[in-house]
């Protein structure tokens, strides 16, 4: 049974009537899920649909429930969520879990890695960029969606809980031993930040590439929500602001605004103040995040048969570009 | 351990000769294509400059190994003794495996130091660690 016959078996169990799926493409986004498009027709209504459906070895390992419930908890908070229809985690007729989001027409990702990747809109989506995300830290989680799969750190542990999480990921998939991100997780470990002012959501992978823009200067959909879960709000601005998401020696945030003037864009939104010596430390930390994002990448790579390109390019290329980043870190504190 | 080349031209070739579903093709076989040919061109690089950056690390840690082990060696003396070696076999799998060696005792030494308040010391060390991320780096076009 293909997957087109197998999506539209779901799609008319579920709505009790005849669905017919007309297209379905696979996309690149999201290297943690398969992605799908498609366009479907159900009970004489055609609309468009992202399909986003686990692999059989995952660059994350995430749960597709809280995905679906942190898209939810923004659908209607103005923060361009998509809108989260289904989901189901036994697979049901798609065999793997699934879930099913409403498709944003019209919008492309920018490229991390291109030299200018929003033209002479760098600005608009830059301000917009800092804009969301300050709103998403801004918002009062009691009552979110997102709260039924996960728990609040206290404000004092967020970063504990963190580094212990992403540290216990390198102890585990590194498979040649790292000097550079180890000396970084001690320095993190000898000089926790203050607590966090608030317990917000984190999106966990807010940055360029995660959101689609309609080349005319808007944010029309943030994506990528696998990662959210509670915690300190500077963990979203520490990672969205790694230099890895900026082409080295650039000056502003992966093409947009400076990080100052970011800074000042978030803090608006979110109502909350940027502390410097805590803003260094999720800074550090999200370079040691992102290493064993990129040491799980690699050993998945290997594990699952070298089939996936973007794991090889994420444990390669990216992973030695983190390490530039995390040693310009560790100089810069050891200057201090 | 990041992907050695030959994992990575194994890659190209799993990746080229596995056959994928009709949903896979159009955009995401385009966004295949055009990872495979960046990779292609980190390859080149680490081509060029893979041996030279392996022999290159082995000796800058051997060298702080030896400059520290009087002081910080641990009790087996492995520091001492991994800084009296030379490279011999230079396959890759050869070098890394003892460049392995070699970063596990540069992490011994390193915690020793920080133990010790030893800044002066701390600051080679990091200082080393920026020219070890700087010789096994690898470049994008416009990067």
């Amino acid at each position: 049974m293909s997957l087109i016959e197998r999506l539209e078996a779901y799609l008319t169990r579920t709505h009790g009537q005849p669905a017919t799926v007309t297209t379905l493409s696979r996309i690149s986004g999201g290297a943690s899920r398969e992605t799908y498009k498609f366009d479907a027709e159900i009970g004489g209504e055609a609309k468009g649909y992202i399909l986003r459906r686990d692999p059989p070895g995952s660059l994350i390992e995430t749960d597709r429930r809280l995905e679906f419930l942190a898209i939810q908890s923004f659908m209607d908070k103005g923060v361009a969520a998509p809108e989260a229809l289904a989901l189901e985690i036994d697979g049901a007729e798609l065999e793997r879990p699934f879930f099913i989001m409403g498709r944003i027409e019209g919008g492309a990702p920018g490229s991390p890695f291109a030299a200018d990747p929003y033209g002479p809109h760098g600005r608009a989506i830059g301000e917009q960029f800092f804009s969301i995300m300050g709103r998403i830290a801004g918002e009062p989680v009691e009552g979110l969606p997102i709260l039924e799969v996960t728990d609040a750190p206290a404000p004092d542990e967020c970063w504990r809980r963190e580094l212990d999480y992403w540290a216990g990921v390198i102890d585990e998939d590194e498979l040649h031993p790292q000097p550079i991100v180890r000396a970084a997780i001690r320095k993190l470990r000898a000089n926790p930040p203050p607590p966090a002012q608030k317990i917000a959501v984190v999106h966990g992978d807010y940055r360029s590439g995660n959101f689609l823009q309609d080349g005319a200067g808007n944010i029309i959909a943030i994506l990528d929500w696998e990662m959210a879960h509670l915690g300190d709000p500077l963990e979203d601005l520490g990672w969205a602001t790694d230099p890895l998401w900026s082409l080295p020696g650039s000056d502003t945030i992966s093409g947009t605004i400076s990080l100052e003037d970011g800074i000042a864009v978030w803090e608006r939104a979110s109502g909350l103040k940027v502390d410097p010596k805590a803003f260094a430390w999720w800074r550090l930390f999200a370079s040691v995040k992102g290493q064993a994002i990129w040491t799980s990448s690699a050993k998945e790579w290997r594990d699952g048969g070298f089939k996936e390109p973007i794991l090889a390019f994420s444990g390669w290329y990216t992973a030695r570009r983190q390490d530039q980043i995390l040693a310009a870190h560790l100089a810069a504190l050891e200057a201090l | 351990m990041t992907p050695t080349l030959p994992d990575i031209m194994t890659g190209f070739a799993v990746t080229l000769s596995t056959p994928l579903p009709p949903e896979s093709g159009g955009d995401y076989m385009v966004g295949r294509m055009g990872m495979l040919t960046m990779l292609s061109m980190l390859a080149s690089q680490e081509a060029e400059r893979g041996t030279a950056a392996r022999v290159w690390e082995n000796g800058a840690i051997r060298a702080v190994l030896g400059k520290a082990a009087a002081t910080y060696d641990t009790p087996d003396g492995a520091m001492a003794k991994a800084a009296g070696q030379v490279d011999s076999d230079f396959t890759w799998s050869g070098l890394d495996a003892a460049n392995a060696t070699l970063r596990r005792l540069l992490i011994t030494l390193h915690e020793k130091v920080e133990a010790a308040r030893d800044k002066d010391l701390d600051r080679q060390i990091i200082a080393l660690y920026g020219e070890m991320a700087h010789a096994r780096r690898l470049e994008i076009a416009g990067g």
